[in-house]
């Protein structure tokens, strides 16, 4: 008898971990969300978050949040804010967005300290707000027990521009630098605690106008990229400027997009 | 290892004992009291795939409860283990020593085995349709149906690219078309490996593979070079595999990881050139591109994979959770943190037997437990490994209840030890497989 209850119970607890929806909808019990959202009721259903839903290296989960919605200068997604309410810091990454990148879409690659349900919050220039959420289970393969490798520095930036870009019409562009972004929250080899180094922005400019801002935070993966999209009217130069928190010190890396 | 043994014993007992008497008991119990024509049998349970899931489950769903009709049904006559199909790559072992048939499933165990191709499944039916047309009617089926690739995922390489560029990562024509690749490159050359991201078949695997390249580079073509372009930034026992590496190849081999522009994009199999996420461009003279996988064909069709294009299942009878009847392991599933290994797909074939044993006995499935060990060879008397034992923890997900690695200091000898280990685990799998004896 004992075991036929155990086996309801368990089939019971499948059945509910089955059912488990990621539409945004639980925002409302976390504080930092509540806080983003602010005051505006938000729609749930429209954001859309994409996260593996088994992750088998914490350290870098991919992360891909867009929505179709309108980027003209008269109503645009003004800001993507993502939060991963049970890492150490619930904040993970935030996308201040222009009209100039024609499309609401961008990816990066976070740290997940453990299975959660992580949300994305995006507000429009017209008041609107919009919520998402992506529950990730985190598990370390049993054959992919890894070590620390090298310490990476502050360099190396590598910027991927689109393949055919026309005038006005959204192309993608990806961006690489290599950065430890140490949170100040891991121990070293020797127990102490490592000095925290942040990346404290990526901004993006096209002839001297703001593209794109990412603000991270310290669940930005090592070596932050990003990807994202630009749909300039003209050919131009395009600048990209990663600036360390603290040391104010930056990379910076420039590129012609030459439109066909 | 001895717990799984013990409990599947202990179930198979039982079931002797009981089975009948609990069916006649309880007619509704599963699909079993709708069947007819079932003859005296138990229940009838086919199982589709000879591999080490595949083969393990048949084997102990006969020996567990001889009174099953089980049907095993697999293509190949000689199947062929991807398993130290990297030491052939190597030079250190032939293909006829990585073969195995079904003689012993067949002639030891009466498990029926039908050499085609499992083409379709009808889940409410409980039937399979093999390639020659035949339709085979299950109470259970059981499904360890390996990888598929994900075609163009990598842009270019298609269904017609392995001829040119090798995935070699399912063993056999493939295998050989890489080693003939290898032999035929001139020395000086480079071979050029692609990684991918997780989740994969043998996480170990391609850097394994680099290693026996370079051995064979080592004794044949000393002036030829390896480089892995790998789509993440770690891998499976990374820092056993790099020292490993410094102590035999030197710089002969070079790991490019994600972060520092190792994820391909583009493969140009013909002129056997690749292009990386921020456009380096990489000639190859060898390219083997092991690509993005998903679950095998078939668990498509029988409509039990989900979104990610993997099987989820219960793990604790590693049923399908999206199909009635229906046991899916292997690589095939999610399953981790258990890896997407030979190994584990056997460890998850006993799992599933006893399970179907037990259901159809109408009792409780024993709880599961498993184990894995992927060892690895950097040279042909050096050998790393990775080991751990696994559950079901109280809210049905598996968790790790130990676990080791190889030691990062070790003498010569241990690695040797560790060689010799990983020739034994062979031979001891291959064994309680397929029969198979050295």
């Amino acid at each position: 008898m004992r075991k036929i209850q155990f086996a309801l119970l368990f089939a019971l607890s499948v059945l509910l971990a089955g059912a488990a929806v990621a539409d945004g909808s639980g925002w409302d019990r976390h504080d930092a969300v509540r806080e983003a959202v602010g005051d505006a009721t938000p729609q749930l259903g429209q954001l859309r978050m994409q996260m593996p839903s088994v992750s088998e290296d914490g350290s870098a989960v991919p992360l891909e949040i867009s929505i179709d919605h309108p980027m003209t200068d008269g109503d645009y997604i003004e800001s993507i804010r993502v939060f991963a309410t049970a890492n150490p810091n619930p904040e993970v990454v935030d996308f201040y967005l222009t009209p100039l990148m024609g499309r609401a879409e961008v990816s990066s690659r976070v740290r997940v300290n453990e299975s959660q349900t992580l949300y994305a919050v995006a507000h429009s220039s017209s008041g609107d707000v919009f919520v998402a959420s992506s529950d990730v289970r985190v598990t370390v393969g049993g054959c992919l027990m890894t070590s620390d490798d090298d310490i990476a520095e502050f360099g190396q930036p590598r910027v991927a521009p689109p393949r055919n870009l026309a005038a006005g019409q959204p192309g993608e562009v990806r961006t690489l630098v290599t950065h430890p972004m140490e949170t100040g929250l891991r121990e070293g080899p020797d127990g102490e605690l490592l000095p925290r180094r942040m990346i404290d922005t990526l901004i993006v400019e096209f002839e001297g106008d703001t593209v794109l801002t990412v603000k991270m935070h310290t669940a930005v993966s090592e070596n932050p990229y990003m990807r994202f999209f630009m749909a300039p009217e003209t050919s131009g130069n395009a600048v990209f400027r990663w600036t360390e928190e603290e040391s104010g010190d930056t990379v910076e890396e420039q590129m012609a997009f030459n439109l066909s | 290892m001895s717990n799984d043994k013990k409990n599947l014993g202990a179930v198979s007992r039982r079931s002797l004992i009981k089975g009948l008497g609990a069916a006649s008991v309880l007619p509704m119990v599963s699909a079993c009291g709708t069947m007819t024509g079932r003859g005296s049998a138990d229940a009838r349970v086919v199982v589709i795939g000879g591999g080490f899931g595949g083969a393990t489950a048949a084997k102990y769903l006969k020996r567990g409860n001889p009174n099953l009709d089980v049907t095993l049904v697999e293509p190949a006559e000689v199947f062929y283990t991807c398993p130290f199909s990297n030491l052939y790559l190597g030079g250190i072992r032939e293909m006829n020593e990585i073969a195995h048939n079904y003689d012993e499933l067949k002639d030891v165990y009466g498990v029926q085995v039908i050499h085609q191709l499992a083409q379709d499944v009808d889940p409410v039916a409980h039937t399979v349709t093999l390639g020659d047309g035949t339709t085979l009617i299950y109470d259970k089926l059981v499904m360890s149906p390996g990888i598929d690739f994900r075609w163009n995922e990598i842009e270019g390489y298609d269904q017609a690219a392995p001829q040119y560029a090798p995935h070699a990562w399912q063993a056999g024509e493939q295998t050989r078309l890489l080693r003939r690749q290898l032999e035929g490159m001139d020395d000086g050359g480079v071979f050029v490996l692609v990684a991918p991201d997780n989740p994969f078949r043998c996480p170990p695997g391609p850097y394994e593979r680099a290693s026996m390249v370079a051995h064979y580079f080592s004794q044949h073509k000393p002036n030829s070079k390896v480089l892995i372009l790998d789509a993440k930034d770690n891998f499976s026992k990374q820092g056993l595999f790099t020292a490993g590496w410094n102590e035999f190849y030197g710089n002969r081999i070079e790991w490019v990881g994600l972060s520092g522009d190792g994820r391909v994009m583009r493969v140009d199999a013909v002129r056997r050139e690749v292009e990386t996420e921020f456009g380096t461009l990489h000639q190859a003279d060898v390219l083997n591109v092991v690509p993005p996988q998903k679950a095998g064909m078939i668990a498509e069709r029988a409509g039990v994979t989900d979104d990610s294009g993997w099987v989820p299942v219960n793990p604790a009878t590693f049923a399908a959770t999206m199909a009635d009847d229906i046991y899916v392991v292997g690589d095939a599933t999610i399953a981790a943190p258990m890896p997407k290994s030979g190994f584990s797909a056997s460890s998850q074939g006993k799992v599933a037997a006893a399970a179907i044993i037990a259901e159809v006995a109408g009792e409780t499935p024993p709880p599961a437990y498993f184990t894995n060990t992927c060892y690895s060879l950097i040279a042909p008397d050096y050998g790393i490994s990775v080991a751990a034992i696994y559950k079901t923890d109280s809210s049905g997900e598996v968790e790790v209840t130990s676990s080791g690695l190889s030691p990062a200091e070790a003498d010569r000898s241990t690695r040797a030890l560790e060689a010799q280990y990983a020739r034994g685990w062979y031979e001891a799998i291959a064994q309680d497989t397929w029969g198979t004896r050295y």
